[in-house]
This record gives C-alpha cells, sequence and structure tokens, in this order.
C-alpha cells in the first residue's frame, strides 16, 4: 500500500509524494550526514504510474519527523504486521530528507491500495475550495512578477474566514519543504496552492474558448492587453519576446484591491418581522463571516464589545462603520440611519421590508451577512399550489385487478395553498389586492410573487379538477419547482387512494404483504412480504424501483421471489440480472435453493454464446461484460434488468453506468445495501437507470439537489428530493424495531465466491500435483501429502499472493476479498463493526495494510504473537464508541476468551470445517439476549473444495445428525477416486 | 553657460521616465469622484487648456517621478526635458488645532461622516461640517493654493504643476483622508481622535511565526475544518466584476472586463 502525501514548495508547486509499505524502513548502513534519499519514498515516475497521474517528476529537501537512520512512517502507513523490524535508535527530531515526487495539478486520485494523508486529504479540500471559487466567479485575472498571465482567487469576506481557518487547520507535513532552517510558513504555502489550483481549474473550465478577439492589435499598450487575454484562456506566457507587462500588473493590482474589502468580520442586517404592527425592524450587528454564529449587536460594537471579535480585526467599531458606509452604497436608507452617533438599526414600513428583502440578496452578493426571517424563501411562505387525488383503488393486494396503474383514472384538484393550508376564496381576493407582496395570511407573513398568484389562479380557473391517468399525475408530482409547466411550485400533495399514498412514500406500509409463490424454498419474513407487495407494485405501474434494505435483510430472497411471482403463471422474456463478479456464483446457487423452477443461465466466459438464442428465465452477468457486450445485451428483449450493488453504476459517466442505462427493458430494479440518500452522485445515477429522466439531467441535478444538499445542507432541497425519489426507493434498516422483531437472533448466511482465472489456474495446478503423487504414496506420507494440499487449496481460495507467498499486489486477484471487500464496504457505511476471522495469520497479515489502504481506516489485527497487554488494548479500543470498524483475528489466537461485542458482523474468511470453533468465534460477538441483529457471513469459493466438503458436512448432519468428523483429519481417509472428487474443480467457476 | 542658455539651445524633447507615477486613467476625465473634482474644477475653471492637457498627458506618461502629501503641502518631482526633474511644490492651508478639534466634534456626532470616510467615500455633508465651523475644506479659487516649479516656465500652473495635480486628484479618488491630511490631519491622528470622542478600544498584537512541530502526531495531522458556511445566492456570471471599481484598461475602445466575461460564464457551468 502507499500512503500518499503532498508539499506545497516555495515556489508555487503542487507535489504529490508517497510512502511505500513494501520499501524497507531505512537504508542499510550508517546513517548519513546531510540530506540522503527518503528510505521509502516512491520515485515519482513510479509514482506517476501508480496513481495514473501526470506530473512533472522531481525532488523536494523535507523536514520529517526521524531517527537519525530514516523517517518515522506517516501514522497512515501500514506495514505487515508479521513483517518483523529493529527498533530504530535515536532520538527523534526534524531531519531532511530528499523526497522523489511528483509536480501536478490532477485531482489527487484513491486507488484501492493507496491511502491519503492528511495533507492528501486536505490538498483535496483546498482543491474543493478551488472549485468552489472559480464555480462562483470569485477569480480575477493578474499578472505574475515574471509576466505570466495567471487568475487568483477573488475571496469573499466568508471565503476569507474559511481560509483563515483552513490556515489554521493546515498539516504541517504540506509545508514540510526546507527553506533556510524550517519549512515554509503556513500563509504562504496556502495561498500559493490555492494559486495554482484556481488558475488550473478555471482554465479547465475555460476550456478552447479563446478570449482575446481577432485580427490586428495597434500599440503597444493594446498588445500587452492582448496577450493577456490570450494567456488567461491559452498558454500563460504573455507573448514572445516579452512585452512590458509592469503597468498592466500594476493597475490589475489596483483593480483588485477595491475587492479587498472583503475580511473575515463583515456587518450583517437582520430583518425582524413585526408580530403586532406594521413596525418591521433591520439590526446592524458584525457577523465572523465562517461562523455566522458568531453575531455581535452594533450596541455591543459600540461600547467597546465583547472581545469574540478580536481575534479577527483590531478595529471592530471601525469596521462596522466601514461596513456601514458601503452597504448605503446599495441600501440607501441605511445612509438614513447612521445620522446617529451610534446607530444600531433601520426602521421600516412593510413597503420598506419588502424593498429591503429584495435587495437583500445584493447584500449579500457585495458580501455583508443578511439574516432574513425563517419563512421569507422557504416554500412554507410561497403560495403554490396543492394537489389533492382521489383514487379509487385502496392499496391492498397487488396481484390481480385492482384498479392500480399508470393508466388509470384518478380525479384530482387543484387548489392555491400557502403551504399546507388551502386557501379560501376571500383570502385568494386579499392577496390578490395586496399593495405591497408582503401580505399576513393566517397570522403568518407570506411573501406573494403577484405574477405567480395571478398565473395560478387562472391555472385554477381553467382546470381545477377532473380527472386523468394516474401516469400523468405522476409526472406532475415528479416535475422541478420552476417548471413551465406549472405557473406556481407544487408545495404539498394529499388525498386518498393508492396514488396518493404512492406520491407521498407511504406505499410499503399500505400494501397488504405478498406471499411467495407455492415451491418457492424459503418463507419470507413478514418485511420481506412488504418489500416484495412494493416490487410487485412498482412493476405493475411499469415504475422502477431501488431495493436500498440494510445489508443482511435479505434483498436477493426477495428479487427472486419478485421473479418466481411473475413468471408463476406467465411467460415472459428473461430478466437480466448483473452483479459483480464475486457475486455470480452466489446468485446461481441461491436462485436453484430459492427458486429451482428459473431457468438460470450465466453469460460468462470467451466463450459465451448469442444472447438471444438463450432460453431462460435468469440471466446472470457482470458489470464488467455489461460494459463489454452492452451492444449484444441492447439487441435482445428483457422483462427486466436487475442491478445488484448498484452503487457499482455511481459514477454515471462510466461505461458500465452508461450500459446499464441503454438496456431496453420493460421494468428496472436496482438493489443496494448502501444508504443511497446519503450519496446523492450515486442516488442520481441509480434512480435514473430505474426512472430514466425522474431527477432531470445530472447536471440539473447537480445544480438543484447535489450541491445545495452536500455543500450547503440545504433542507428544503433535501424534502424535495425526498419527495420526488421517496415513491421509487425503499430502505429499512435492521435497526428498525419492526424489522428486528421479525429477525431471528443471529443471522447465518454462507456467501458463495467465485474464484479469479489466476485463482482458477493456481488451483487445478496444486490439484494435478498432487494426484499425480497421491497414488505413490501411503501411510503418513500420503496423510501429510491430502492435508497439505488442502492447506494450500484454502491459501488459493483466499489469495493467490497467500499461495504464493512473494509479497506481491494484493488488489483485484482473488474473488474472496473482492466479497470481503464488498462487504466491508457496507458495514462500515452502516457505520457497523466486524470481526473477520482466517485461520492463516499470514493472511492477516497480507491483509491489515490493504485493508487499511482500502477503507482508509486502522484495521486491528491479533494474532498468536500479539502479547496480552496489547490484546487487552485492541480489544478495548474496538469495543469504544469510535474505535476501529475491522478487526482481523486468527481463528486461534481470538477464537476464545474475547469479547468483542460491538461487532454485529462475523465473516469466517476461511472455514475450519468445524462448526463448534466457528460458533465459538462467533460467540466473541453474539452473546444471548445482548444484541439481535449479528449476521455471521461464512466465505466459500464456489466449486472447489470448500464448497463441496461444505456440502457433504450439511449431507451427513440433515442424515444421521452425526457428528461428522470435524476438523479435516477425515479427508486423509478418503479413497483417491473420492479425493479427486472433493478438490477437484467444477466448471462455470470462473467468471472472467 | 546659464541653465537657460542651455536650455533655449536644447531640443526640447521630454525626457522618459522609466517608473514614474502614472495615472491609472488613460483617457477622458482623470478626476473621477465629486470631492477630487472639487479641487481639479479650481484648477479647470483658470481656462489655461493647452497646458492643462499636456499636464494630464504628463500624468499619463508618468513623468511625475516621485509625490508625498504632508500637512498643507505636496511635493512632487517632475522629468522634463532637462536632465535634472523640476521640484513642484502645491501648498494649502491646515487648519489649527483649535480648528480640527471642533470639526473632529462634530464629525463624531454623526456615524455617517466616518462611515463613509471608512468605506472610501467623502461624506456628502462633510462641507457643511466644516462650514458650520467657518471653514471651507475645499479650496474655491486657485489664489488658496501656492504654487511653485522649478521649471523655467513663467506660467503657474505650469504643465508640471498641472501633472502633479491630476495625479495629486486621482489620490484622493481613492482615499478621501487624503484631503484631510493636506488639510492638517493625518488619517491616524483623525481616527484615533474620532475614536477616543465616540469612546473606541485599543489594538490586538500580531501573530507569531509558526516553526514545524517535531512531534510526528502534530506533523503529520490536520486540524478539523468546518463544513463550508451558508449558500450565497447564485449571483450572474461574472458578477464580481461589476462589484468592483472600473478597471481602466480598454481594448479597442472596449473595457477589458467586457472581453473576460466569456470566461465567466465558462466557470458558472460545472465541469
Amino acid at each position: 500500500m502507499l500512503a500518499l502525501h503532498c508539499l506545497g514548495t516555495a515556489d508555487g508547486q503542487v507535489v504529490l509524494w508517497a510512502e511505500d509499505s513494501a520499501r524497507p524502513d531505512r537504508r542499510p548502513g550508517k546513517a548519513a550526514r546531510g540530506a540522503v534519499e527518503h528510505p521509502f519514498a516512491v520515485p515519482g515516475a513510479e509514482l506517476a504510474e501508480r496513481l495514473g497521474v501526470e506530473g512533472t517528476e522531481l525532488t523536494v529537501r523535507a523536514l520529517l519527523p526521524s531517527h537519525p537512520s530514516a523517517p518515522l512512517p506517516s501514522p497512515e502507513l501500514v506495514r505487515d504486521p508479521l513483517a518483523t523490524a529493529a527498533a530504530q535508535r535515536g532520538a527523534v527530531r526534524l531531519r531532511p530528507w530528499l523526497v522523489g515526487g511528483l509536480a501536478t495539478t490532477a485531482a489527487v486520485p484513491e486507488p484501492d491500495d493507496v491511502r491519503l494523508g492528511a495533507s492528501a486529504r486536505y490538498l483535496a479540500a483546498l482543491r474543493e475550495f478551488a472549485e468552489d471559487l472559480v464555480g462562483r466567479g470569485r477569480v480575477l485575472p493578474a499578472v505574475t512578477s515574471s509576466g505570466h498571465a495567471r487568475w487568483r482567487p477573488a475571496p469573499t469576506g466568508a471565503d476569507s474566514a474559511r481560509l483563515a481557518r483552513l490556515r489554521e487547520a493546515m498539516p504541517p507535513a504540506l509545508r514540510a519543504q526546507q527553506v533556510g532552517g524550517d519549512g515554509l510558513p503556513a500563509g504562504t504555502v496556502l495561498s500559493s496552492v490555492l494559486d495554482t489550483l484556481v488558475d488550473t481549474i478555471a482554465r479547465q473550465r475555460i476550456g478552447d474558448l479563446d478570449l482575446a478577439p481577432g485580427g490586428l492589435v495597434g500599440d503597444q499598450a493594446a498588445a500587452v492587453t492582448h496577450a493577456l487575454l490570450s494567456g488567461l484562456s491559452g498558454d500563460p506566457t504573455m507573448g514572445t519576446p516579452a512585452l512590458p507587462t509592469e503597468r498592466l500588473a500594476s493597475a490589475l493590482t489596483t483593480w483588485r484591491a477595491s475587492a479587498a474589502h472583503d475580511g473575515p468580520v463583515r456587518a450583517c442586517f437582520r430583518l425582524h418581522s413585526p408580530d403586532g404592527d406594521e413596525t418591521w425592524a433591520v439590526e446592524f450587528l458584525l457577523q465572523a463571516a465562517d461562523d455566522p454564529s458568531v453575531l455581535v449587536p452594533a450596541s455591543e460594537v459600540w461600547n467597546g464589545g465583547p472581545n469574540v471579535l478580536r481575534r479577527w480585526v483590531a478595529q471592530p467599531a471601525d469596521l462596522l462603520l466601514a461596513e456601514l458606509g458601503r452597504a448605503g452604497r446599495i441600501i440607501p436608507e441605511i445612509d438614513d440611519a447612521l445620522h446617529d452617533t451610534h446607530p444600531t438599526g433601520l426602521a421600516l414600513d412593510t413597503a420598506g421590508a419588502h424593498a429591503f428583502l429584495t435587495r437583500a440578496g445584493e447584500l449579500d452578493q457585495a458580501g455583508f451577512g443578511v439574516l432574513l426571517p425563517s419563512w421569507w424563501q422557504t416554500a412554507a411562505a410561497e403560495v403554490g399550489l396543492k394537489l389533492t387525488t382521489t383514487s379509487p383503488g385502496t392499496p391492498g393486494v397487488v396481484s390481480g385487478k385492482s384498479g392500480m396503474g399508470r393508466d388509470e383514472l384518478v380525479q384530482y384538484r387543484w387548489d392555491m395553498a400557502v403551504g399546507e393550508s388551502t386557501l379560501t376564496a376571500a383570502e385568494l381576493k386579499a392577496l390578490a389586492d395586496a399593495k405591497v407582496p408582503l401580505v399576513r395570511v393566517r397570522g403568518r407573513w407570506v411573501h406573494l410573487d403577484q405574477r405567480r398568484l395571478a398565473a395560478g389562479l387562472e391555472f385554477i380557473r381553467r382546470s381545477a379538477e377532473g380527472s386523468t391517468s394516474a401516469g400523468n399525475i405522476m409526472a406532475l408530482a415528479a416535475l422541478p419547482p420552476d417548471d413551465p409547466l406549472l405557473p406556481a411550485p407544487v408545495v404539498g400533495i394529499d388525498g386518498d387512494g393508492w396514488l396518493a399514498d404512492l406520491l407521498n412514500g407511504r406505499m410499503e406500509a399500505r400494501l397488504e404483504p405478498v406471499k411467495a409463490p407455492a415451491g418457492f424454498g424459503a418463507d419470507l419474513r413478514p418485511y420481506q412480504e412488504r418489500g416484495l407487495a412494493w416490487m410487485a407494485f412498482l412493476d405493475r405501474l411499469g415504475m422502477g424501483a431501488c431495493l436500498a434494505d440494510d445489508m443482511g435483510l435479505g434483498k436477493t430472497v426477495q428479487l427472486l421471489a419478485l421473479e418466481a411471482l411473475a413468471r408463476a403463471d406467465a411467460e415472459r422474456p428473461p430478466t437480466l440480472l448483473v452483479c459483480p463478479m464475486s457475486l455470480v456464483g452466489n446468485w446461481q446457487r441461491e436462485a436453484a435453493k430459492f427458486a429451482p423452477d428459473l431457468r438460470v443461465h450465466v453469460h460468462h466466459g470467451s466463450s459465451r454464446g448469442r444472447l438471444d438464442e438463450v432460453d431462460a428465465d435468469l440471466v446472470i452477468t457482470t458489470y464488467n461484460l455489461l460494459a463489454r457486450d452492452s451492444a449484444r445485451f441492447a439487441e435482445r428483449e428483457w422483462d427486466r434488468v436487475v442491478l445488484d450493488e448498484a452503487q457499482n453504476i455511481k459514477n454515471s459517466a462510466s461505461r458500465q453506468s452508461r450500459a446499464a442505462r441503454s438496456i431496453p427493458a420493460r421494468h428496472r430494479i436496482a438493489l443496494t445495501g448502501t444508504p443511497v440518500e446519503n450519496r446523492l452522485a450515486e442516488l442520481w445515477s441509480i434512480m435514473d437507470f430505474a426512472n430514466p429522466g425522474l431527477l432531470g439531467s445530472v447536471h440539473r441535478f447537480r445544480a438543484r439537489f447535489a450541491v445545495p444538499i452536500e455543500r450547503y445542507h440545504d433542507e428544503d432541497a433535501a424534502t424535495r428530493l425526498r419527495r420526488v425519489t421517496g415513491p421509487f426507493v425503499l430502505r429499512r434498516v435492521k435497526t428498525d424495531p419492526t424489522i428486528i422483531s421479525d429477525l431471528p437472533d443471529k443471522v447465518e448466511m454462507k456467501q458463495l465466491c467465485n474464484l479469479t482465472a489466476e485463482q482458477a489456474s493456481l488451483y487445478q495446478a496444486v490439484v494435478d500435483d498432487m494426484l499425480l503423487k497421491v497414488d505413490e504414496s501411503e501411510g503418513v506420507q500420503r496423510k501429510g501429502l491430502v492435508l497439505s494440499t488442502i492447506t494450500r487449496l484454502k491459501q488459493v481460495c483466499n489469495h493467490p499472493a497467500q499461495y504464493l507467498g512473494d509479497g506481491s499486489r494484493i488488489a483485484g486477484r482473488s474473488g474472496k476479498l473482492a466479497r470481503l471487500e464488498e462487504t466491508l464496504e457496507e458495514v462500515i457505511a452502516d457505520g457497523d463493526k466486524a470481526l473477520v476471522f482466517t485461520q492463516f495469520a499470514a493472511f492477516g497479515g497480507m491483509l491489515v495494510p490493504h485493508l487499511a489502504a482500502r477503507f482508509d481506516t486502522e484495521v486491528l489485527f491479533l494474532h498468536g504473537g500479539v502479547a496480552k497487554a496489547r490484546r487487552d488494548a485492541m480489544v478495548e479500543r474496538f469495543q469504544s464508541g469510535d474505535g476501529p470498524s475491522i478487526f482481523l483475528l486468527s481463528l486461534k489466537a481470538g477464537g476464545t476468551g474475547l469479547t468483542l461485542t460491538a461487532a454485529n458482523h462475523v465473516i469466517h474468511l476461511d472455514r475450519w470445517w468445524n462448526p463448534a470453533v466457528e460458533d465459538q468465534a462467533t460467540d466473541r460477538a453474539f452473546r444471548i439476549g445482548q444484541r439481535r441483529d449479528v449476521q455471521v457471513r461464512k466465505l466459500m469459493c464456489i466449486g472447489t473444495l470448500e464448497e463441496k466438503i461444505d456440502a457433504m458436512i450439511e449431507r451427513k448432519k440433515a442424515l444421521a445428525r452425526l457428528a461428522v468428523g470435524t476438523g479435516e483429519d477425515w479427508l486423509t481417509e478418503l479413497s483417491t477416486e473420492e479425493l479427486r472428487e472433493v478438490v477437484s474443480l467444477s466448471a462455470e467457476v470462473v467468471i472472467e | 553657460m546659464s541653465e537657460d542658455e542651455w536650455w533655449r539651445d536644447a531640443p526640447t524633447r521630454t525626457i522618459k521616465v522609466e517608473n514614474g507615477l502614472r495615472a491609472r486613467s488613460t483617457r477622458g476625465d482623470i478626476a473621477r469622484t465629486w470631492w477630487s473634482r472639487r479641487f481639479i474644477e479650481v484648477l479647470e475653471e483658470l481656462g489655461l487648456g493647452g497646458r492643462l492637457e499636456r499636464g494630464k498627458r504628463y500624468a499619463r506618461q508618468g513623468q511625475v517621478v516621485s509625490m508625498s502629501l504632508s500637512p498643507s503641502i505636496v511635493v512632487a518631482t517632475v522629468q522634463g526635458s532637462r536632465p535634472a526633474p523640476y521640484r513642484v511644490k502645491i501648498g494649502v492651508k491646515a487648519f489649527t488645532a483649535d480648528q480640527w478639534a471642533q470639526v473632529e466634534q462634530a464629525l463624531a456626532g454623526r456615524a455617517l461622516y466616518l462611515a463613509k470616510l471608512l468605506a472610501g467615500e467623502m461624506p456628502t455633508g462633510i462641507e457643511e461640517v466644516f462650514e458650520g465651523i467657518g471653514l471651507r475644506l475645499f479650496p474655491n479659487s486657485f489664489a488658496e493654493f501656492s504654487m511653485e516649479c522649478s521649471c523655467p516656465d513663467w506660467e503657474v500652473p505650469c504643465k508640471h504643476l498641472a501633472a502633479t495635480c491630476y495625479l495629486l486628484a486621482e489620490s484622493f479618488d481613492t482615499d478621501p483622508f487624503e484631503i484631510l491630511a493636506w488639510r492638517g490631519r493625518s488619517r491616524q491622528d483623525l481616527l484615533d481622535s474620532l475614536r477616543a470622542r465616540r469612546g473606541g478600544p485599543a489594538v490586538a498584537p500580531e501573530p507569531g511565526p509558526d516553526p514545524l512541530p517535531d512531534d510526528p502526531a502534530a506533523f503529520w495531522a490536520a486540524g478539523s475544518v468546518p463544513p463550508a458556511p451558508a449558500p450565497p445566492a447564485p449571483g450572474a456570471p461574472g458578477a464580481v466584476l461589476d462589484r468592483l471599481d472600473p478597471l481602466p484598461v480598454l481594448l479597442r475602445g472596449r473595457p477589458l472586463t467586457e472581453y473576460l466575461r466569456p470566461a465567466y460564464r465558462a466557470f458558472a457551468e460545472e465541469a
């Protein structure tokens, strides 16, 4: 793994560099005098390749906390805990090292085996800030002292305050370049890195645009100006030979300085709406731009005020005066208030208040704080349309004709409303007559958009009520608030019947649960029957669904039940199921177990045939093949497309994503266990797959929802988004009381993973090798051969690098590891904790650095070599609330005697084939009565001895309730033929 | 050879100045604000025509090598056609400490005056404040100034004086406190005095340097950065250009800022 760091250099370059856990932790020999090469930093060229980033290789002399012999590793670097290292000697202090790195302005990438250090994460935060500045146009042109055209940040007051915070938060590692005896000052590094990022991003957005006009240029002054425009949009060097740019540079500097009144503290204007009479008041305050809750009223400022503002400004009173003087240019009434010696505010009548409210945006734009009453600009204070629908069908049984469908006629009525309350005719007349568009309705102030009111009234006069298809209503309800189809935004949806329930996201609770059809191989739990009813209902409507139940709640079985139900009495084209490679086998086996009537075809391998010739109910394929064969998938008719682990299409521009959306199908379902509602890019991509167009284009979605919600925590936008997506997303969490009561005390799952091609060929080689020797050996020798073969096969199933023991790359070579990563990703996303058992300590040691990088987290590892005191400390940390969430244990060291009840997931990476031992380990997390949400997963590779031995044990248990031979010894008693049967690799186990 | 003889024989070509003070305005009027106009108008009312125009050109070419303002006097050096620059002095009567005390008392009574000054504007009512105590802030006739230039031109004001006046007016544009300083009250003194009269607090200290920590935990760690603050209302692309003072740079008669606007439209479109 790599731990990636960042340095800002004195000349404004942004340098990425990385420590490598695979490199020795020091140089051999005696500690050198003076700066030498960093022993475990990755050379720039190699770094560029591993990160997939372009840049310029360079070496920076950096001060790092070090022993005389080597720098200390950063906390993000995780080495294999089993690889022992001799203790370092000598005091830790800052020493210079020559660190190889990559000067780049590219975004910080994050491949799976790279973990970001605080400085790299900080760089990402700066980059986001720079993106924000450029996106808001808070940048201005400049000419550097070297005569280059450059875009510079032009921060507002709030931005400056944020910069001050960023400066305080800067990790020292970012400014570790040695200049003189010390690193660089934080302020210098912050501004030079931000400058570089802003210039880069501005140029990216300008793209091919040429700002300079064509044609002849004229005199020298014009030539310089022209060169600036060319330089801002193209090559930043302003012409060759160099033109005299000093005059223009200084004119630009003076000009930019006129934006410099934006400081960390600003005046803030707070409008108070009257409760009784009509006197409004604008209060003057000072406000910390980055912490808007720091508000000091003018009266306190004039008195010398509290010290809180002194953190930022020396003379708050002067600042307030200057700010008030400036604000008067925008709102001249403020000048009138300044005739007092110590003005504290401004009194306004309702018309004046309206004028202030409408110009408040200008104040805000000019960098002032503006606090308006909470009702202003909320949907609750706007006059909008309210939709009431009445549909005949009552929510109930989905199957059969029940009057629910897109084409069903439903009654609707439009009303004008404020918030949820419908306006009476008298109120509407009073509103229409209002002279100032600020009116009190039912005790609340309402901002009246008179054009909108008139348009709304006209709309209602023409079509107040009627009946139309449910599909039409659904389309209307999903319209964005500013859509030209409606004269005013929809502020409320209400009514009776299924359609209102659907639009309000209450459908799942209202539907009659649906039982799985006869012959289905499992009893569905009550919540699964509700989930099935919900999917079947949307299926009938032809609306796509996203089932986002927590992991372990049985999305697979619900989907299989839906397929069985749909195909019980009707012939249909096949359903295409797309899942990650590691899950193909699992789907195959689960389908065979629960829905044996479904004909399953796996589309994979180099010999995969034509899809239009496949006669099956369920066609399973992987995301990779989906992208590769997208034309083939598009050629035939599908009844349904299902995406399992749909977060795989979170990047809407990826090939997989585009391929998934391009497949023609009657119906679409996405399954995901991650909390989609918190990951908006993913939500868009998944919803656009399930219900194309529902959320508009990705750009509109970003502007309308993603940016307001993620960047600014805009509750209104979040509510609107929930209203649009709510009907189509069903997410139940395992901690929900109604779900818990349906769950058994402990959920145990066997999960089948596919081998990679590399694993399969290694596996085959081990098997061939054994079969060659087994007949010639006997007695102890034969027994040893069998046992060692089994161990080697289990190693291959775990990971090729474990079997080979060569310290080779970890990522992307094992189906089992892929499954583990997918599972842990959901565990971490849910804020859960997991115990991961393996019987191979060496495998655990390999996994520690990999998982630490993959999940950017600390990974605990308990093995036989850990002393008691450290073991106790690990247990205590894991049990504490904010401790690490992944605990790897070797089965021998961690199987007994520990209490690890903070975990609610137990994963057995490999099998001991001794239920007693496995259960004992499981019981670390599970104590009867302590918690009810423990999920146990036993990972096995499909078609290998792991699956076959498990099947044999299950069979024997079922037949004779025998205590079957536990462990592996009994395997040595098998005949060669039986042995061949157990270890041989079944066909169809490799997917890619 | 006397200075005059040398001057008469030599070609009267202006010597270019490399790093002179240049007027920021490149065409039209130089003084933009009402208070600097008030100063320049006195000069322009003299009807000097050509000499003023030449002075303006001098100011734009950067012929004024240096200029400094102190109570009651502005001293400048202006490069003409001779090797040594001419010395220019422009005097005005400073108010007495007693007069200033009265002015300050009046200014302190209304927040508006200081507010506008600190915001970079001369408050519109300020002339009345001075008139209230029998003073005139802006001289209303040329006679109230004393002007001297070391050039051989016997006309006053000569183009060197005119150039200095234009630059002075421009400095008034950007900082109205300069006019008050010329009249005998520096910005700092005025602010201190007004602060005292209005009841104000003392000054905070400067932050020190920040050496790299050698403690590994501190070295590698970042402090916490709070989430981004509340949403700014989305403005029109390029709104920042409208908030700034006008940029006196043109290309083919159009302001430079107009050529920049397409870039701001591109910025607003997220990648």
